[in-house]
């Protein structure tokens, strides 16, 4: 019984489940950067890092570097053919990326400065 | 064969112990037990540290640091005596005194003696209630990493152990020491029935054999006593692993008549091999010679002694500590940690000391022009089937022994051999060090803070904001993080030996839960703060171990790194999509678990849970779960996050 009134008390404070704030949307070829799976490895930001691939934005390659990285890859990326995925589509996620601004610095950051 | 008849020839269990043997008796003075209800919540034990894994590798100590023998004459005034409570007596001898277990009726005679036991006035056993084996071993297993202490486990014969098997396999690979008691029914007499027989077999600890380091089915007492033991000192002794003794409801269940002398259990002391004095001299030579060094480290330091051993060393040498995250090896924000920049300062070495690495030849492949040196007690115990193991290395010196307990001769050797010419370059070569871990920092700093804004929630914003509100307090952090790309070294600031534990062992998914928990209840006693990022698919697998949290009133913080599923099996199915030119966006089938709401799943099993989307919203989130943690209860937050 005293477990139950303090889980109650606990439970309490703890609000339902936080609804997702509206943010921009992404700009056009951000939703093919995520279905072709660009994301899985690079994250929904390019932000990339850790075990999974590279960063590519903000500022990615030369769009020669990146179709070629593309589709003849270096490491353990995937291999995009053209079949898989058409330079018209190469085009869009690379305009997306490129539209990846820097977005705050470590340094505006306070709790990354501790 | 007649039933009654057997019955009477299995009583060869009670064999004449030595003269030294306990003689049970019925004493005069009745000791009052203060029954626990069954529906009690668990109770807080303060353990001291293990001495058995925590004793300097020399010089041994006095006999009088031994703990007194078990008492297996205890009983209270006029209570009958039966052969699960001469078992628990050697629990307690040995300190096995924290147990998990998920009931079964082979081991129910041993279940009820401990009930009967932790009933008693000044008990200090504590039995927790877990919701499968699997997590009741992995419970054991964070218990162990968490408090320098041994817990064991209590499975159901074949079924609990078949459970159980994957959690042992990472205790195994994790080097870490775990007593898993299955229960059995080996004589078929003893069996009731057809469930029975299905939960029957001629020799259960086999099907863990391959990654265990020492298993029995005791057929007496005496050999009961021995047994466990032994397979205490096994699972303590390094390398450390786990052990599993099968325990026959009829032994179990046996009466014992007064005036039986049974053998007494005595604690065994510990003492880690050492590595081979002359080869430590010759490591010592070639380190102090080096131009470029690099420790490598993995499950090098088992106690904090271990870590300011490993300090010591590092610094003696101003050598770059390369650490793969086994266990808490170096101080994370140390200048000599080079861990954030691995690659580089393994292509820079000269000369590679790898501590207790269990993929060697994996690991120091970048140091092609090294000369390679090892000490570790990987050589010591290997089994052939399961791969565990690794790829061959072949060091220039392959030391075995315990790197721990090899250091302190390793750091007088390396005094000795290091010329006084030496010393301003080995303090130019720390300098240089400490600049690139500096630079180190920044860099893992300007990295966290891209998309720190955006969602899914990026993993570097969710371990900066919890770490912005515990900094100050006295944490522990219970998972490695290689799902969230180590934000956890990488920004935080471990410093003691118990502020990170290591991860599963077998890289399979399932352990953290268990582990978690077992760590937090270790914490607990300790007054500590313990936080856990777990993946969801990890989670799923054996969710249930929050339930014995909050049942048990195990204060934790538990992070779930919600990214949808399966998230590296996703990659690896997209690649091989790629190579074929077919499906890449299809290629997350089988790989995502949308529609599951971790904080909804928390709170039907008592904990505090909530679900956040949105960067902005994680402040007051986690301030909120570390206000429930302060009263000592568990609390969850699901966070909707990038895939790694």
């Amino acid at each position: 019984m005293t477990f139950r009134l303090l889980l109650a008390a606990a439970l309490a404070v703890i609000p339902g489940p936080v609804m997702a704030r509206s943010q921009a949307g992404d700009a056009p070829g951000g939703a093919e950067f995520k279905a072709y799976g660009c994301a899985a490895c690079h994250g929904t930001t390019g932000a990339g890092g850790g075990w999974q691939g590279p960063r590519l934005a903000p500022a990615p390659l030369p769009y020669a570097a990146f179709l070629a990285q593309l589709r003849e890859p270096a490491s353990k990326m995937p291999r995009y053919s053209e079949k898989v995925l058409p330079e018209e589509t190469v085009r869009l996620i690379y305009g997306y990326l490129q539209s990846i601004g820097p977005g705050k610095r470590a340094a505006d950051i306070g709790m990354l400065n501790h | 064969m007649d039933p009654q008849k057997f019955s009477t020839t299995r009583r060869n269990f009670l064999t004449t112990a030595s003269a030294g043997g306990l003689v049970l008796a019925h004493p005069a003075r009745a000791t009052v037990a203060t029954a626990k209800a069954p529906e009690a919540r668990g109770r807080s034990v303060a353990h001291a540290p293990h001495p058995a894994l925590e004793i300097a590798p020399v010089p041994a100590p006095a006999p009088s640091a031994r703990r007194p023998e078990s008492a297996g004459a205890e009983t209270a005034g006029g209570d009958r005596r039966f052969a699960s409570d001469y078992m628990v007596d050697c629990l307690k001898a040995l300190d096995l005194t924290t147990i998990s277990e998920i009931p079964g009726s082979t081991f129910a005679a041993l279940q009820e003696s401990i009930i009967h036991a932790a009933g008693r006035a000044g008990s200090d056993i504590s039995m927790l209630t877990v919701t499968h084996e699997e997590i009741g071993v992995a419970f054991a297993h964070g218990y162990a990493k968490a408090s320098g202490k041994i817990a064991a486990a209590l499975v159901h014969s074949t079924v609990g152990l078949q459970h159980a098997s994957m959690a042992i396999y990472n205790a195994w690979c994790d080097r870490a020491p775990v007593v898993t008691l299955a229960g059995s029914l080996t004589n078929p007499v003893a069996r009731d029935g057809f469930v029975d027989w299905l939960h029957s077999v001629s020799d259960g600890p086999g099907l863990t054999r391959d990654f265990t380091k020492f298993d029995e089915t005791p057929r007496s007492l005496p050999h009961f006593a021995s047994s466990l033991t032994r397979a205490y000192r096994m699972a303590a002794t390094p390398p450390c692993g786990p052990v599993v003794l099968a325990l026959d409801l009829d032994l179990q269940e046996e009466e014992i008549p007064a005036g039986t002398r049974l053998p007494p259990v005595a604690k065994p002391v510990i003492i880690p091999p050492q590595g081979e004095a002359a080869a430590l001299l010759e490591a010592a030579k070639i380190l102090a010679g080096a131009k470029a060094p690099v420790i490598l480290v993995d499950r090098a330091a088992r106690t904090p002694q271990g870590l300011a051993l490993m300090v010591e060393l590092a610094e003696l040498l101003q050598a770059a500590v390369v650490d793969m995250g086994g266990r808490m090896n170096f101080p994370w924000r140390h200048p000599l940690n080079q861990t954030s920049r691995r690659g580089a300062a393994l292509r820079e070495a000269d000369v590679v000391l790898a501590l207790e690495v269990q993929d060697m030849a994996g690991q120091t492949a970048p140091a092609r022009k090294a000369r390679k040196l090892s000490i570790s007690t990987y050589d010591y115990y290997l089994k052939a089937n399961y791969q565990a193991f690794e790829e061959l290395a072949q060091p220039e010196l392959a030391i075995a022994g315990d790197a721990e307990a090899s250091l302190p001769t390793l750091i007088a050797a390396l005094r000795s051999a290091i010329p006084a010419a030496g010393r301003t370059a080995i303090a130019d070569r720390g300098a240089r060090l400490a600049a690139a871990s500096a630079a180190a920092l920044v860099a893992s700093r300007d990295a966290a803070a891209v998309g720190w804004d955006r969602q899914p929630i990026t993993t570097a914003r969710m371990y900066a904001e919890v770490y912005d509100q515990i900094r100050d307090k006295d944490w522990a952090l219970l998972n490695a993080g290689h799902f969230q790309s180590f934000w956890g070294p990488q920004l935080w600031n471990a410093k003691h030996y118990y502020q990170y534990i290591g991860d599963s062992g077998a890289y399979g998914l399932g352990y953290l839960p268990g582990a978690a928990v077992g760590a937090a209840y270790a914490c607990k006693a300790e007054g500590r703060l313990p936080i856990v990022f777990g993946g969801d698919g990890d989670f799923m697998m054996t969710p249930g171990a929050l339930w014995t949290a909050a049942f048990h009133q195990i204060p934790l913080l538990y992070i779930i790194h919600n990214n949808g599923g399966y998230h590296q099996e996703k990659m690896k199915v997209q690649l091989q999509a790629n190579e074929r030119d077919r499906g890449v966006t299809t290629a997350s089938t089988g790989c995502v678990l949308p529609g599951l709401d971790y904080a909804v799943i928390a709170r039907g099993m008592g904990v505090a849970g909530q679900r956040v989307t949105d960067p902005a919203d994680l402040r007051g989130a986690i301030k909120r779960a570390l206000d429930v943690v302060s009263r000592g209860e568990p609390a969850l937050i699901d966070v909707v996050s990038q895939g790694r």
